[in-house]
């Protein structure tokens, strides 16, 4: 499996627009949208939990090419809070219920755009890592909050 | 981590502006990389029902260095 790219990550804004799917890049990958100098693995994605989103996130999946099975399919139908997808062009993390986010449509009404990509503010991003408290989040999160503050220095 | 120190600070500072003169498909290709991690790429598919059920399996069952444990 090779990196991901820019251009899948235009596949993925240009398909689950085509679906109308309610989605924000979230994690370090949505920061990197936002432009954090750093680097990752894989592009996480916090989508609306509703059954007409999860629906249509089965299509658009599919449709970029992972290879889901029914049973599969399922399973993001029912509502996981979490979903781990390997079985594709590239690896996609879909997050339903982030910790230290009570609900997407507060993370929506806060949402930034870059470039017609959805991302969440930097503020959500935080609370999550700081809520995740991995060693990996507490690693990244002073340098997270230092960017952060210049980011809103520049709107 | 400890709080970065002014000398850090001015680094990172001097990183962000580098990155925001990047056009975007620049910097993702500079930030995504790719490296085996053990266990966690050994299935191409998971669902957790909970995210506490998710951390639960990442303690249990990911190495320590990946970082992934609290």
């Amino acid at each position: 499996m090779a990196a991901f790219e820019y251009r899948q990550a235009e596949e993925i804004r240009d398909v689950f627009a085509r679906h109308g799917i309610r989605y924000l890049f979230i994690g370090k990958s949505g920061a990197i949208l936002l432009g954090f100098p750093d680097t990752t693995q894989d592009a996480d994605l916090f989508a609306d939990k509703s059954a007409k989103n999860c629906s249509a996130l089965v299509g658009a999946l599919r449709e970029l090419g992972f290879e889901l099975s029914e049973e599969q399919a399922s399973e993001i139908l029912r509502g996981k809070d979490f979903v781990q997808l390997k079985n594709g062009p590239f690896d996609l993390d879909l997050i339903f219920a982030p910790d230290g986010i009570d609900r997407f449509d507060d993370a929506w009404a806060r949402r930034v755009e870059v470039q017609n990509f959805p991302v969440c503010h930097p503020d959500d991003i935080i609370a999550s890592k700081v809520a995740a408290n991995r060693t990996k989040d507490r690693e990244s999160l002073p340098r997270l909050r230092a960017f952060r503050d210049y980011w809103k220095s520049r709107q | 981590m400890d709080e970065p120190t002014p000398a850090e600070r001015q680094q990172w500072l001097e990183e962000f502006e580098a990155a925001a003169r990047r056009p975007l498909e620049q910097r993702m290709k500079y930030a995504f990389i790719k490296t085996y991690k053990p266990v966690l790429d050994d299935a191409p598919f998971r669902a957790f029902d909970t995210m506490a059920d998710y951390r639960a399996w990442c303690e249990a069952n990911l190495p320590e260095w990946l970082g992934y444990r609290r």
